[in-house]
């Protein structure tokens, strides 16, 4: 590489580039002092430097004109990223520096965020919606293990976040205590377990492939996160001279789809069956899964019990019999589950306290089906694999990619008196959804004017401000009694996204946050009830949707509490005979009670609460809708019923 | 084994372990086609078996606790049936249908319920209020006892203060034991009243939120 005409900087800059490319930085000894001039040390620079072509002038080079980052922005540009969510971090300051200016801070576009967590949630949430994943940009050790329980939970979701890991890899070239604290042997060691595939490139042209194969990867279901290490030196040397990088072409897996054989054998159960039933958590991995599984419950007049890991089904459907589980389980005589997590949960249930038990839920002779990508892939140290359920037919297949076939293979089958018996039984079902929604609303009114405001009456009074828009929800309604899946109409993939996936708690704001970012520009009204002890975890997300400028519609459900463990400890304290006054130590956010409101204003978001009395509700929501409707996120901070 | 009041067929079903995801409290087959025979019903009560544990008048045995009169709304009855939490076995609606199963809910709801011990104090409402939080009672059943899907509603109380003093020390379901040991009678006592002093909730008709 030529020498610049010009040093860029002054002789005693901060900054010296070794001639052949290599980069050294220096950093200050431990205490925060700004970072010292590089030196050379005793070890030299790995590469020769290049002859210098007049000899009166400085032999330092300053200056890059193509880094390895420029081409590494190359390859991840081919994958088209809408956004890359991060926390800034000199392991990838170079590929920070090529995505901004060379990248044009367009495809990706650099959203930042105040934690790891809450970047990779923000994939998590994003890809949920847009069927895509986000580009995540972390140091790869520090920054790694804060993002890893996000990680960990959208393994958990099978959703795919792309993660690339900056890390100083090569030891010559490390000046300073940040440099060797910051560097790691094998940056994807601590995630491997709950990443699908990880990679660590020693080449620009290693990067492409690498890069290009962990999006291939990450998008075959069962779809999960992917980790791609970027050697900080492989940024910031130059692209080689008359090199010839490529970026290789994208082309995607067709998802894995059921053997036809099985498929055949799967419709004979489901059109002799008598009472078959459809269980899914996951199935809908896009709005084709929806009209799916519709078509099929809708061809065989099937009971459809939606677990809601997705939005699978709609709720006011007539075959919905969610509400009405467990008596439906019972009466079941075949059971297919489409990209069912928890299989086992489904037809077992749980008994004793102390010493508990279980039994299944199923009557004698029921079959049993599965249908799900997580046979073709699961490790085995983290356990999310779940309880081993025994099945009469196990497909390992996508289930959203299997049912069309499975849906011909059922249209095949069916004869007349089967018909006719279909349509007496979707008689039957349909009455028994009415009532388990009534059944719903009469159980809303319990508590409907108390204070601390009841769930129930907080999810209705969102409902009626929401119903007529472009709706929705991004959070989990576990924690307010699935209210909203039972009380709202929901009928679109993208008005529920389900849960966290491995339970970690954390995932909630920036997960909404990521989902409301790619709704933005579909124009919906993203809503999201959040938990106070989610929001805590790092809150610093809500400035992020206001720097954004990113649409979100907050519901604080504030009980001041770590709820769950709040009910966990006690159930110890009741077991043991003691303390049962005592389980609020440690699990309690009161003394003082937060004040969501304005720790939203102090991070730029509107705030308005806390809201005690039901009354006061409506007119809230519809000031921060307003606000949301102006293309920015609102709080309100509603103090609610414990669950 | 004491006789139970027939709310404990309702917490049996109600209850749910916070650490497992709590169903719908109460399941809601389809209609039956006509209101229930208090004849048809106390024949099928017997044919079916449920006379072994339950005793002749559904008054309770050893084995099973009183369902009459039953405790619960008639849906959640045949939920419960079809899929019981406590020993119960489920009984599909193969061996007894939703019809039969309303005749029986009217044969135990025409019987007269069995004497139950009167409560040795009448209860403080305003201490019973504070014990309610303070022993955790409201992290399950929410502040006003109205039911979550961690605890059913027991504001009001639908069963009589013996069969609450008899349940919760032994409960069947997912709630944690409230001993001796930890709460009182009079204490349990004070709860109840506190609980007794909230109304009983309005029809859904007349909430326009919930009729959009």
């Amino acid at each position: 590489m030529g020498r610049p005409e010009n040093d860029s900087v002054d002789r005693r800059s901060f900054l010296k580039v070794a001639a052949a490319g290599t980069a050294a930085l220096v950093t200050s000894p431990a205490g925060g002092a700004p970072p010292e001039l590089p030196h050379r040390n005793a070890s030299a620079p790995i590469l020769p430097k290049p002859p210098v072509a007049d000899a009166g002038a400085s032999a330092e080079v300053l200056t890059v004109d193509r880094p390895g980052s420029d081409f590494m922005v190359d390859v991840l540009k081919s994958l088209d990223f809408e956004y890359l969510c991060a926390n800034p971090g000199n392991s990838y300051r170079s590929l920070h520096e090529s995505l901004i200016n060379y990248g044009g801070n367009k495809a990706p576009e650099f959203i930042t965020c105040c934690h790891e967590e809450s970047s990779v949630a923000m994939g998590h949430g994003y890809a949920k919606i847009e069927g895509k994943p986000l580009l995540v940009c972390v140091h790869g050790t520090v920054g790694l293990q804060h993002a890893s329980m996000a990680i960990y939970d959208a393994f958990c979701d099978r959703v795919p976040v792309y993660i690339v890991l900056g890390n100083f890899s090569d030891a010559g070239v490390r000046y300073g205590q940040v440099d060797w604290t910051h560097a790691a042997q094998d940056p994807a060691a601590m995630i491997r377990d709950f990443v699908k595939w990880d990679d660590n490139p020693l080449s620009l042209q290693g990067f492409a492939e690498a890069g290009v194969r962990a999006y291939k990867i990450a998008m075959t279901p069962p779809t999960m996160p992917v980790a791609l290490v970027a050697g900080r030196e492989l940024q910031e040397r130059p692209i080689p001279e008359n090199s010839n990088l490529t970026v290789p072409r994208l082309v995607m897996t067709s998802p894995p789809a059921g053997d036809p054989g099985a498929v055949s054998e799967v419709a004979r159960l489901l059109v002799a069956a008598e009472n078959p039933v459809l269980v899914t958590d996951r199935v809908a991995r896009t709005p084709a899964g929806l009209a799916g599984l519709i078509e099929l419950a809708e061809v065989l007049q099937a009971s459809v019990i939606d677990r809601n890991g997705r939005m699978n089904f709609p709720t006011r459907h007539p075959l919905n019999q969610t509400e009405r589980a467990e008596a439906t389980i019972a009466d079941a005589d075949v059971i297919a589950g489409l990209e069912l997590t928890d299989f086992w949960s489904s037809v077992n249930s749980v008994h004793g306290q102390v010493w508990p038990e279980s039994r299944p839920t199923t009557k004698p002779g029921a079959k049993l089906i599965s249908i799900t990508a997580n046979d073709l892939y699961m490790k085995s140290n983290y356990q999310d694999f779940q309880r081993y359920q025994p099945m009469d037919i196990a497909i390992a297949a996508d289930g959203e990619a299997t049912l069309p076939s499975l849906v011909e293979a059922v249209k095949l089958q069916i004869t007349g008196d089967r018909k006719r018996l279909f349509a007496d039984r979707g008689v039957k079902l349909a009455k028994g959804h009415q009532q388990a929604m009534q059944q719903s609303r009469d159980l809303a009114t319990s508590g409907w004017d108390a204070s601390p405001i009841s769930t129930a009456r907080m999810s209705a009074e969102l409902w009626a401000q929401i119903k007529d828009e472009d709706w929705s929800l991004v959070s989990n309604c576990k924690f307010v009694n699935r209210w909203p899946l039972r009380l709202w109409s929901f009928d679109k993939h993208y008005q529920y996204i389900g849960n966290e996936g491995g339970y970690g708690i954390g995932y909630g704001a920036p997960a909404a946050v990521g989902a409301a970012l790619a709704n933005r520009k579909h124009g919906r009204l993203t809503v999201a009830i959040q938990n106070d002890g989610d929001l805590m975890f790092a809150p610093g997300v809500l400035w992020t949707a206001a720097h954004s400028r990113i649409p979100l519609l907050i519901i604080m459900h504030n009980n001041r509490a770590y709820h769950q463990e709040l009910m966990q400890v006690q159930i110890m304290a009741n077991q043991h005979s003691r303390g049962i006054t005592r389980a609020t130590l440690g699990t309690t956010l009161v003394d003082p009670p937060i004040d969501y409101s304005k720790l939203a204003q102090s991070m730029g978001v509107h705030g308005e609460g806390p809201i005690s009395d039901p009354q006061d509700l409506a007119p809230a929501i519809k000031r921060a809708i307003e606000v949301v409707k102006g293309g920015d996120p609102a709080l309100v901070d509603v103090l609610t019923q414990p669950r | 084994m004491a006789r139970w009041n027939s709310v404990v067929v309702a917490l049996m079903l109600m209850a749910a372990c916070p650490c497992v995801e709590a169903q719908n409290s109460a399941e809601k087959p389809s209609a039956p086609k006509t209101a229930g025979s208090v004849e048809n019903g106390k024949r099928y009560f017997a044919s079916a078996g449920c006379i072994t544990c339950h005793g002749p008048q559904g008054h309770g045995t050893a084995l099973a606790p009183q369902i009459s009169p039953p405790p619960l709304e008639l849906q959640a009855v045949i939920g419960y049936v079809r899929q019981p939490t406590g020993k119960m076995p489920a009984i599909p609606s193969s061996t007894v249908s939703d019809q039969e199963l309303t005749d029986i809910y009217a044969f135990l709801k025409s019987i007269t319920p069995a004497a139950e011990a009167a409560p040795t104090a009448a209860g403080d409402a305003a201490n019973g209020k504070k014990l309610f939080s303070a022993y955790g009672c409201y992290e399950c059943h929410d502040r006003q006892g109205q039911g979550a899907s961690t605890g059913p509603r027991i504001g009001p109380p639908r069963i009589s203060l013996a069969a609450v003093l008899h349940y919760v020390r032994a409960p069947t379901g997912q709630m944690p034991p409230y001993t001796a040991k930890v709460v009182s009678d009079q204490d349990l006592a004070d709860i109840y009243a506190f609980l007794s002093s909230f109304p009983p909730p309005v029809p859904s008709t007349s909430i326009p939120l919930l009729n959009p």
